[in-house]
């Protein structure tokens, strides 16, 4: 029994336990997130979905050591994160943990290799050349190491971010809305970096996002609703999404 | 309406940015009144001082024009005071002796007496003096071993009733017994007095009981002093200086006046600089301000606000904060004031806080300064702001890099640094002085608003050495900080520019005063036989008693005397001037081996001869053997002195100096108009230097008022004296450069805000905050480090420059202080990690999850 337990920690990328998330108190109290219990899969990619103000983007936000929590506990990989101090947090995140962020993924300063090789070189580290070349080329940038991100599209921007989170070899990479300001077709292309990077690379990504199209490359879609989980989703399909999501919305206008 | 309440808005919605430069106009507009007042408290504290010592009409010997220097006060027969005293209106008349040039020696043999420069005053304790100081403890001097001292100069000297005093006058050492303290009834600023029995002090300061040196004379009531003075000068008749008590005032007052007009002008002259460093700080902060409003102004302008309308907003704004800023700088410049004031007692000149005047004026300098400043800084930014198109609202505007640096600037600054370069070369090749200081001072002003022209155009360039050099130990935290000081170059450029000016200042003057002091001290090597110099360190020439202790110091080869003569002298060409001419004994051309162009210097001390310098020969025409006739001022007339050589100026000593023998003055001046030894020289017998300096030490132990130093302790003093002044001016310059580290604080304050989601994605991805904060830092210091290489490398064309023209006034010697160079570079990054501090501690504790949010 000892060891079952042993080895779900180890499967989890990720774990939340009872995890609360309340701004304010007394009458003012707002529960972001509601005792919100959930294991992140490693080697899979996980999509967290729901409406304005579910709580999606603040799970994200715990679970990769952004923001505390008001009670609960949270996991990454063996590490339990809640009440680490913010230079054990800070060392978790460079070295365990990968971002893509909606946009203003990079730095004007530096080039996009430079970018890539960011939190490496925070950290002092090599990147593994043979590694880099790998993730740069399933990203497609080769040509465009050089260039600024002023230089680059919304699109190639976005692509440099994945290559970033990738390079490092993250236990977990979070992404937050990463297509949201691309158009369709440089979206689906992202996308399709990050899908790969499961299949081939064995990665492990959790995506916030409230695009069903986007949920769709994903092998599981946590639904949040006012705090909590209310759906966990296996092999998502665009439209098995979109019904999901209309269920929801229609019992939101019942209630 | 609308656009001054936008402007009222935005002002107080930018209180923190507005603060820094708040802060620079309040130190600047601080400086500009501090000097003010200061200056103008130390005139009334002299005006009530020499109006509470002004007796109604004063009859004194008629003052001839360049009297001789004989260290003894002209004097008047005491016998004038009955005289006085007769005429009608006269309420009383008092013989009084003053003596502006003793020096009073404590038991110890320890001068007492100020720091200052302020002379040291005997006078006699009669009812004049009684009139602006009274008895504070003890009783009055009766006999003639007894004296008062007044209160300030015992309390400073530590000395009490019944302590032993010397007063070393000309006609020798008087000693006296303290009797008592005496108190000034108004502010005293700092001459110290010694006040000896009335007879008494006619014999020990002018050598006989029936000599003073004025009458001091009250008028009847209802008499106009003016009245009293025209009878008195009726009865008396010709040859004597009768002035009321106004006009006594009115010239004494010219007499300080113009040494307190040369401290304010010195100390206006600083707070100009800093005024000048705020300005850059002002034009930072409103094209900061500008920038980040790019889409506020765009919409602004979308809606309909005119250009016009756009930039008198931000010119309000920089109104308002011109006026408050100098507002709060003219109460801190009264505190200024009020502290430099504390600062004087504390050395010893007595200034009373009761005496604190503010003119009128005071506030309306600093008023017109402040808001001056600040609006003709915010002139650029204003423009650029009116010329936002409306079309910046819609687009997603972030942070407006400026853009590559315009060809007008470019070309303008090459061709301003280019031109003053030129100008500084030819100052430094020029072959006259004047020509060199005309090319030097344009060369100056051209290259330094050609540096900061190009600033920004170096910022990139320089940066990037500086953090190939210096940055890149720290990886790529130091990687980023170098890109981060790149990436704004205009804003780098005015950042460092700022402390650019006072480093360049910093950087000259340490390389013309090291080279005034090698070339000095070469120049002793090479041309200075004497061993000794025997130096006074107050007001007073070097008495006959100390002289002839001198001459009688054992193991001396010779001993030189040094005095300046009063001579007019009239050339062959027609034309009569006053010349100062050094009567030296003939071995004093083996003290100073003066160069010669023109006969041999031996004989220009043989009787009736004379040598003069190069310009005055050629601008009369002279030539070795031509005639001159000198009116010895005091003595002998229509002397002709036979010309015997012409010095060389190319020297540092005695530059143009005139030369006669001691011999000769003595045999055309009468023996009390002879003037006293400004300096003496002593040669040590063969072989026993060591023993004569003692010797000649002890010999003037009695003298505290005198100092002895051989050619090593010489160059020392030297050395310590430009050290001195140096710091003063440093200190002064730190003003400029406190103002310039604000502008480094408020340009990476307001990087730190424009960065926040650079700052938040940095920390989510891995960066700590001690890494963050080392970041913020290092671009600091390079930010200072580009300033300190602008300003050193300015600072040093300047002082080659100005040096190359001073070797032409026998600075010969160039010498670059590398050592104090490096110091100021190392200094400077100091200058950045203190500027970083708070800019550094906000970045760091920036939380990630707001700054990822911000929009």
């Amino acid at each position: 029994m000892a060891t079952a337990v042993f080895e779900t920690r180890t499967a989890a990328a990720a774990r939340a336990e009872g995890v609360v998330k309340a701004y304010g108190s007394g009458e003012t109290r707002v529960v972001a997130l509601d005792r919100v219990t959930a294991d992140i899969r490693q080697g899979g990619f996980t999509a967290i979905m729901g409406p304005s103000g579910s709580g999606k983007s603040t799970l994200m936000h715990c679970l990769a050591g952004l923001d505390t929590v008001t009670s609960g506990r949270i996991w990454v990989g063996d590490t339990e994160i809640t009440g680490l101090k913010d230079k054990k947090l800070t060392r978790l995140r460079r070295d365990s943990i990968g971002f893509i962020f909606q946009a203003f993924n990079l730095l004007p300063t530096l080039n996009a290799l430079e970018n890539i090789t960011l939190p490496m070189d925070i950290a002092g580290r090599k990147p593994d050349k043979e590694w880099l070349d790998r993730v740069v080329s399933t990203v497609g940038l080769g040509e465009r190491l050089k260039h600024r991100p002023s230089q680059l599209s919304g699109g190639q921007q976005q692509r440099v971010a994945v290559a970033r989170a990738l390079a490092a070899r993250p236990a977990i990479i979070f992404g937050d809305e990463p297509t949201g300001n691309l158009d369709s077709r440089a979206g689906a292309e992202v996308l399709g970096f990050l899908r790969r990077s499961v299949d081939e690379l064995g990665q492990t990504i959790v995506m916030v996002t409230h695009d069903p199209v986007a949920a769709a490359h994903a092998d599981r879609v946590l639904y949040l609703a006012d705090g909590r989980i209310v759906d966990d989703m296996a092999n998502p399909t665009a439209d098995l999404v979109l019904d999901r999501m209309r269920g929801f919305d229609a019992r939101g206008r019942v209630s | 309406m609308t656009v001054l309440k936008t402007s009222m808005r935005s002002f107080f919605a930018h209180k923190g940015r507005m603060l820094l430069s708040g802060v620079a106009i309040v130190l600047s507009v601080a400086f500009v009144c501090g000097t003010l007042v200061f200056t103008d408290t130390l005139n009334t504290t002299f005006d009530k001082f020499f109006g509470s010592t002004a007796a109604d009409v004063t009859v004194g010997p008629e003052e001839e024009e360049n009297a001789q220097e004989t260290g003894r006060a002209a004097s008047l027969p005491a016998s004038l005071v009955d005289e006085v005293g007769a005429v009608e209106g006269v309420a009383s008349a008092d013989g009084v002796v003053f003596d502006a040039g003793v020096t009073v020696v404590d038991g110890a043999g320890d001068r007492v007496g100020s720091s200052n420069g302020a002379p040291t005053i005997a006078t006699g304790w009669g009812p004049d003096i009684q009139r602006a100081m009274e008895l504070a403890s003890g009783r009055a001097p009766e006999a003639a071993d007894e004296a008062l001292i007044d209160a300030d100069t015992a309390g400073r000297a530590d000395i009490a009733v019944g302590d032993e005093l010397e007063i070393i006058a000309v006609e020798g050492t008087h000693r006296v017994t303290v009797t008592g303290l005496a108190e000034f009834r108004s502010t005293n600023p700092g001459a110290p007095h010694v006040l000896l029995e009335a007879e008494a002090a006619r014999t020990a300061l002018l050598g006989s009981p029936d000599l003073i040196t004025s009458v001091h004379v009250m008028a009847e009531d209802g008499v106009p002093d003016a009245e009293v003075r025209d009878r008195v000068a009726a009865a008396l008749g010709g040859s004597y200086d009768i002035e009321t008590a106004a006009e006594n005032e009115a010239a004494m007052k010219d007499d300080v006046g113009g040494f307190l007009d040369v401290l304010r002008y010195a100390m206006l002259g600083f707070a100009g600089i800093a005024v000048l460093v705020g300005i850059f700080l002002i034009v930072n902060t409103f094209s900061m301000l500008v920038a980040q409003r790019t889409r506020e102004i765009g919409l602004m302008r979308a809606v309909g606000a005119s250009r016009r309308q756009v930039n008198r907003s931000v010119l309000t704004e920089a109104l308002l904060l011109g006026t408050v800023g100098s507002l709060v700088g003219i109460g801190a410049g009264i505190g200024l004031a009020v502290a430099l004031m504390e600062l004087m007692n504390s050395v010893g000149i007595t200034m009373s806080t009761s005496d604190l005047t503010i003119a009128a004026s005071t506030p309306v300098a600093g008023l017109v300064v402040g808001v001056l400043a600040t609006v003709v800084a915010a002139w650029l930014p204003a423009r650029r702001a009116g010329k936002v198109a409306p079309m910046a609202a819609l687009r997603d505007a972030g942070t407006p890099g400026d853009g590559a640096a315009g060809r007008v600037r470019t070309a303008l600054g090459l061709l301003l640094t280019l031109g003053g370069g030129a100008a500084l070369v030819a100052a430094a090749e020029a072959d006259e002085a004047g020509d060199g200081s005309l090319f030097l001072s344009l060369g100056l002003l051209l290259t330094l608003v050609g540096a900061v022209v190009v600033g920004p155009l170096l910022a990139s360039g320089v940066v990037r050495v500086l953090s190939v050099a210096v940055l890149r130990v720290f990886g790529p935290v130091g990687r980023m900080a170098g890109r981060n000081a790149r990436r704004n170059p205009r804003r780098t450029g005015a950042t460092a520019g700022a402390l650019m000016i006072g480093l360049a200042l910093v950087g000259s003057l340490s390389v013309v005063s090291a080279s005034l002091v090698a070339s000095a001290s070469d120049q002793l090597d090479r041309s200075v036989g004497a061993d000794f110099i025997i130096d006074t360190t107050s007001e007073q020439l070097i008495t006959p008693e100390a002289a002839e202790a001198v001459r009688a110091t054992p193991g001396l080869e010779h001993v030189t005397d040094y005095a300046a003569v009063s001579v007019e002298l009239a050339t062959p060409d027609g034309e009569s001037s006053a010349e100062e001419v050094i009567a030296a004994s003939p071995t004093y051309a083996r003290d100073l081996r003066a160069r010669t162009v023109a006969g041999e210097l031996s004989a220009a001390y043989e009787e009736d001869h004379l040598s003069v310098g190069e310009s005055f020969a050629e601008e009369h025409g002279l030539a070795v053997g031509d005639e001159l006739t000198a009116r010895f001022v005091g003595g002998d007339e229509g002397v002709r002195l036979t010309l015997a050589a012409i010095t060389s100026e190319n020297t540092m000593i005695d530059k143009g100096a005139m030369y006669v023998s001691h011999a000769t003055a003595r045999a055309h001046l009468p023996e009390e108009a002879m003037p006293l030894n400004l300096v003496m020289f002593a040669r040590a017998e063969e072989g026993r230097k060591a023993a004569a300096y003692d010797a000649l030490k002890a010999s003037l132990e009695p003298f505290p008022q005198y100092e002895v130093s051989d050619q090593a302790d010489y160059k020392q003093a030297l050395e310590d004296e430009v050290g001195t002044l140096l710091n003063v001016v440093y200190a002064l310059l730190a003003l400029a450069i406190i103002v310039a580290v604000l502008g480094v604080v408020n340009t990476l304050a307001l990087s730190v805000i424009e960065r926040t989601r650079e700052i938040g994605l940095m920390r989510a991805i891995g960066l700590s905050r001690r890494q963050m904060r080392r970041m913020v830092r290092l671009e600091s210091v390079v930010i200072a480090l580009f300033g300190a290489v602008l300003g050193l490398g300015l600072g040093l064309g300047w002082g080659v420059a100005a040096q190359r023209v001073l070797s032409l006034e026998g600075f010969a010697v160039l010498d670059v202080p590398w050592a104090t160079l490096g110091v100021v570079f190392a200094g400077s990054a100091v200058v950045g990690l203190v500027a970083a501090i708070v800019p550094a501690f906000r970045a760091g504790r920036m939380s990630v999850l707001r700054a990822i949010a911000t929009e």
